[in-house]
């Protein structure tokens, strides 16, 4: 048995790490905090919060891939470690820029509550288990939630922080509820196990109750249509660096628990990919992708807000990433993982940017952006990488993404099935989401700025370092996109 | 027709689960939306002790020990979000969902 708790420390070392930074980080500040500004306090809670998810990586990467860890509740494979890895990327990232360009009352708990968030999604990557994966969910679910509401001075930041929870307090009961019938149907609640006990059960209706409430529930997390309703207000609201937080890592984790659950846990149960579909799973997943796809991308026409813009492009990316999904049951969850990745580094970006400008204005409107080629060349340079990235333009990380999750998707039964015909409805969507995709690079690169806002912005070194690396990061992934695809098998 | 104790288990869990919901979905007033989540937990809960109760193996406990963790999560989330409803509160000086409507398009 003390084996058994000796292996489980070394994989969930990770998880320690960040906990104790973010207790480190509130300590620290309790300790020093009131001798010190505002700023002084925040960069300090970064770098303790930045060293934390250093730690964190280097024991990730020590733990390795060492196949099932604690009786198989975690499973260390070369998804998990990616996810890891990933995951922990793209909080650096919304940390690191934050210095300098957040205004925040309490910096400290701001770091520690991100790290809290780290954890849970560092723990969805490795999980097998629905007891561990229901609190790992809740955990990044409940932090992300604060985050949200996290800026006492405006009223948006508190409302979408309320929506944000309402929706996803009701979709955690779906989650449960499913989770109940699965263990009653089962009487497990390992993921190879239930996948054992689905092979000789045959299908029933608790069974499509309980897989329905679990796409319901999962559909909301990713901000997948029709359950995507809190996802605009959200991203409007929030705090940049939240929204950021809320729609790079937090997809990256759950789409990959998502793989998990669904292949691993009800493989058994997936149904067809061709046009007379067998009952299962697979079919209300090529709806839920339908719709997301199309609502995101026509939706995000006739918004004005950047940020809205942003979060219904996320709404038809989540379309793309559940073809992603459908796609890794065959293929491995190599591409899925690209597309994840490379759309949170892209949006990081873009929020970067985006919490920039607004610190030396507003910007909420598009015409917030006008002339930002003059204002700051960095800035206007950057959002172009990051939203043609987005929207799929070669060499960026963005279309190579796109180009393989389709690819598959077609030579998954090429037309005789429904994902050829969604990989159909994608590329045609990508065609459509370029022209509000251009629509921002307009107002940044070729309209001439406002008479009212036409100071220069100074981009503070941290933010300007973390947006310079997310960029490059994308054109070389772009380039060289094997350097990430080699190490997922 | 008789109902096997785990069934009417299940009818009370699903009809607990649909109140919860029809509360969450219709509810104006935060808080009473927040006991319709609530409520939605609670009938997931009874459901793994049913199915602890009644089935194959009840020695393992594994049904018990999920719903002690779910109430302890449930805890937490009623935490936040009183928070978030303070926050809100204390900008738009009441509860009511209708009037926390300043993002929208």
């Amino acid at each position: 048995m003390n084996g058994h708790y000796a292996s489980l420390l070394h994989a969930l070392l990770p998880e320690a790490s960040l906990v104790l930074g973010a207790l480190l980080v509130l300590g620290f500040d309790l300790f020093s905090g009131r001798r010190n500004s505002a700023s002084a306090r925040l960069s300090a809670s970064v770098i303790i919060g930045l060293l934390a998810i250093a730690a964190a990586a280097y024991h990730a990467c020590d733990a390795g891939v060492g196949g099932n860890a604690f009786k198989g509740v975690l499973v260390l494979d070369s998804l998990g470690l990616m996810t890891r890895l990933g995951a922990l990327g793209l909080a650096a990232l919304t940390l690191a820029m934050a210095p300098g360009v957040v205004r925040l009352r309490h910096p400290a708990e701001y770091v520690a509550v991100v790290l809290f968030a780290t954890t849970g999604f560092t723990l969805m990557a490795v999980v097998q288990q629905l007891l561990v994966a229901f609190l790992a969910i809740e955990l990044a679910s409940l932090s992300l939630y604060i985050l949200a509401g996290f800026d006492k001075h405006r009223p948006e930041s508190a409302e979408a922080g309320l929506k944000y929870f309402l929706f996803g307090g009701i979709s955690a009961a779906f989650l449960l509820f499913g989770f109940s019938l699965i263990y009653g149907l089962t009487g497990s609640i390992e993921f190879t196990e239930i996948a054992r006990q689905l092979q000789v059960t045959q299908g029933n209706t608790l069974l499509v109750v309980a897989l329905v409430m679990i796409l319901v529930a999962f559909g909301f997390k990713a901000a997948a249509a029709p359950f995507h309703l809190w996802a605009p207000d959200v991203y409007q609201g929030a705090p940049a660096s939240s929204a950021a937080l809320i729609a790079s890592a937090s997809k990256l984790a759950g789409f990959t628990l998502f793989v998990r659950l669904f292949w691993a846990g009800f493989g058994p149960v997936a149904g067809g990919t061709g046009l007379t579909t067998l009952p299962g799973w697979i079919p209300a997943f090529v709806i839920v992708a339908v719709v997301s796809l199309v609502l995101g991308n026509i939706a995000a026409l006739a918004q004005t807000s950047v940020r809205r813009i942003l979060a219904y492009s996320a709404i038809g990316h989540a379309g793309a990433l559940l073809l992603g999904v459908l796609v890794a049951g065959r293929f491995g969850p190599a591409s899925l993982y690209f597309y994840a990745a490379t759309y949170g580094l892209a949006t990081v970006g873009a929020f970067g940017v985006i919490a920039v400008v607004e610190r030396a204005g507003r910007c909420d409107d598009l015409g917030d952006l006008a002339g930002l080629y003059r204002r700051s060349p960095l800035l206007a340079l950057c959002l172009l990488v990051f939203v043609l990235s987005l929207a799929g333009i070669p060499p960026l990380a963005g279309f190579f993404g796109k180009f393989l999750v389709f690819s598959q998707a077609l030579k998954l039964s090429g037309l005789a099935g429904t994902a050829g015909w969604v990989a159909l409805l994608a590329i045609a969507m990508s065609a459509v989401a370029l022209y509000y995709y251009m629509l921002i690079l307009k107002q940044a690169i070729v309209v001439a700025p406002r008479p009212a806002a036409e100071s220069a912005i100074k981009v503070p070194t941290p933010a300007a370092a973390v947006l310079v690396l997310t960029a490059t990061l994308l054109v070389l992934l772009g380039v060289f996109p094997s350097l990430v695809l080699q190490l997922i098998h | 027709m008789s109902l096997s104790p785990l069934q009417l288990c299940l009818l009370f869990s699903s009809a607990l689960f649909c109140v919860g919901l029809i509360g969450a979905l219709s509810r104006s007033n935060t808080i009473l939306v927040l006991l319709g989540i609530e409520l939605m937990l609670n009938a997931a809960n009874i459901n793994f002790i049913a199915f602890w109760r009644f089935g194959p193996a009840p020695a393992a406990g594994t049904g018990v020990v999920f719903v002690l963790f779910s109430i302890a999560v449930a805890a937490a989330e009623a935490a936040v979000g009183l928070a978030l409803v303070i926050a809100v509160y204390r900008h738009q000086k009441n509860i009511r969902l209708q009037e926390a409507n300043r993002l929208k398009g």
